[in-house]
This record gives structure tokens, C-alpha cells and sequence, in this order.
């Protein structure tokens, strides 16, 4: 057996291309808007139309990606995302492949959090919305509430990296998972509705 | 843990360059008791005399802070509410 059937047995591939660079830029898009507010005003304004840019090829990515990337999970993972904390507080991750429930609550807050950032952002230098209240605090309250999010986030990865012995930082990076059951194979069946998706990522 | 040594670094230097940002904002105009302060609406009215077309003004450290716009072009104007001299003028 070449070690090629090796790391192909313990590793599945999981983030595609698009939606790791979108990630990354996405996060350093961010952490720029937050260390240039009210300092560096053109810079900070960069940040958030190029924030803006990424949520919308990210939309169009949620229909138009691979499996784990789209938006049709949604509909099985989030009503799933208070059950899923209950157990990942008895030490239980569950067999997700992708995003599990939390972090698809993360993807659609934090996708949705930057859109009203950046745009309310936006609307303070339009002559039509400068200086209007209601503008000013909604941008100011979207983007803590942002970056408390990105906080949880980075905690809820970490916790989730430690229980389940793999650097999930770095598989955003790679694209790759560890197998959690290596040389599982994955039927459609009886099992439960996350290996079926399991299935479909190992076609 | 690989990543908590990477993580402490950036969210320590995140915060103090934070803190060192929201210390830069334009905010002190006058020692003067709020009491003693001339009212807002003169410092919108001198912003208006000078050509700026006043949409909101509001109390911004010390200062007031009055938003205009002339010649489609957005200005922060900095009044001292002590005696209405313009301290700083922000164009955005």
C-alpha cells in the first residue's frame, strides 16, 4: 500500500480552495477593520468594502461550492445546534465532517454580522446617511458583537481541536481532516444523517 | 496546545494596539463644567453659517461634534462649547 492510500485513509478532504481563502481573508479583513477603526479611516474603509466583497462570493459560494461549503446543510445543522452543545458539554463532537451545528449557527451570524457591519459602515460616508444615529450605532454595536462572535469562534475550534486530537486551525489551512474512524466506511442506511454526509464527501 | 502560544500573542498585541487606537479619537475642546457650556444649537448654527449644511450634532468628549456636508463632501466639525471656536475639522 503506498502511503498516498495511507493519508487518504486517515485524512478526508473537507474545505475546498475557495472557501479556505475566503475564510482567511475574511479574518484578516476583519482583525484590519477592528485595529484601523477611527484611526486609520482609509484603510478601515478597505477592510470592510473588501469584508463586504468576500460575504458575497461566499453566498454565492454557499450555492455554487462543494458539500461542505453549501448552504443546504444549513437546513439539517442548525436545527440541530442546541442538542449538538448539549452533548459536546458530555465530551461527545459528533460524526460531522464539516461544519457541526455550532458552527454553522457561527457561519450564518458572523456571515450575516459582517454583511450589516460593512454595509452600515458603508452608509456613514454616503451623503444620504452621514451622521445619522440609528447608522452609527448599528455599525458600532454589529461589529463588537462581530468580533465577540470571532472570539467564541476561535474558543469553540479550539475546544472542539482538543477533544477530538486534531488541529482544526490547520486543516483550515490544508483542506483536510483527520478520519475520526479510519477505514470506516461510510454507508447510506441505517447510520445517522452525518455519516450519510460523510458518504457523499467520500465520492 | 500549538496554536495557544500564537493565539495569546495576537489577541495581546490586538488589544494594546486597540487600546491605543480608541485613545486617538478627537475629544477634548474645553476643561470648562458641562453646566457652563453654551448650547449645541450654536455650534450647529456657526457650522451652518460657514456653508456646511448640518445634519446631527452630538457631544463627543468635550467637544461638540457636528456633522456637515458641503459640496457633497462629509465634514466632523470639533466646536469648544466654551466659547464656539472650531478645534478640528475631520474630513471623511
Amino acid at each position: 500500500m503506498s502511503t498516498e492510500d495511507d493519508h487518504s485513509r486517515s485524512h478526508i478532504y473537507v474545505w475546498d480552495l475557495p472557501l479556505r481563502i475566503v475564510h482567511w481573508s475574511l479574518a484578516a479583513s476583519i482583525v484590519v477593520a477592528w485595529l484601523s477603526a477611527v484611526v486609520f479611516d482609509s484603510l478601515h474603509r478597505q477592510a470592510g468594502y473588501i469584508a463586504i466583497a468576500l460575504v458575497a462570493f461566499r453566498i454565492i459560494w454557499g450555492f455554487a461550492g462543494s458539500d461542505s461549503a453549501r448552504f443546504s446543510r444549513l437546513t439539517f445543522l442548525l436545527p440541530n445546534a442546541i442538542r449538538f452543545l448539549r452533548r459536546l458539554m458530555r465530551g461527545r463532537t459528533g460524526g460531522y465532517v464539516g461544519l457541526n451545528p455550532a458552527g454553522a449557527v457561527m457561519l450564518v451570524a458572523s456571515l450575516s454580522l459582517t454583511l450589516i457591519s460593512g454595509v452600515s459602515g458603508w452608509m456613514q460616508i454616503t451623503v444620504r446617511f452621514f451622521g445619522v444615529a440609528w447608522v452609527q450605532v448599528l455599525h458600532t454595536w454589529s461589529s463588537y458583537a462581530l468580533l465577540a462572535l470571532a472570539g467564541l469562534h476561535i474558543l469553540g475550534v479550539a475546544m472542539v481541536s482538543i477533544m477530538q486530537r486534531q488541529n482544526l486551525v490547520v486543516a483550515m489551512f490544508t483542506g483536510k481532516k483527520k478520519r475520526r474512524h479510519p477505514g470506516h466506511t461510510y454507508r447510506s442506511g441505517k447510520t445517522s444523517g452525518t455519516y450519510r454526509d460523510a458518504a457523499r464527501q467520500n465520492n | 496546545m500549538k496554536i495557544a502560544m500564537p493565539l495569546a500573542l495576537i489577541s495581546g498585541f490586538s488589544l494594546a494596539l486597540s487600546g491605543a487606537c480608541f485613545a486617538d479619537g478627537f475629544k477634548d475642546c474645553t476643561k470648562l463644567e458641562k453646566s457652563k457650556w453654551k448650547p449645541a444649537s450654536e455650534a450647529e448654527a456657526k457650522a451652518s453659517a460657514a456653508g456646511y449644511g448640518v445634519r446631527r450634532s452630538k457631544v463627543e468628549g468635550t467637544c461638540y461634534e457636528v456633522y456637515g456636508v458641503k459640496e457633497g463632501k462629509l465634514f466632523e466639525l470639533f466646536y469648544s462649547p466654551e466659547d464656539l471656536t472650531l478645534k478640528h475639522t475631520i474630513k471623511k
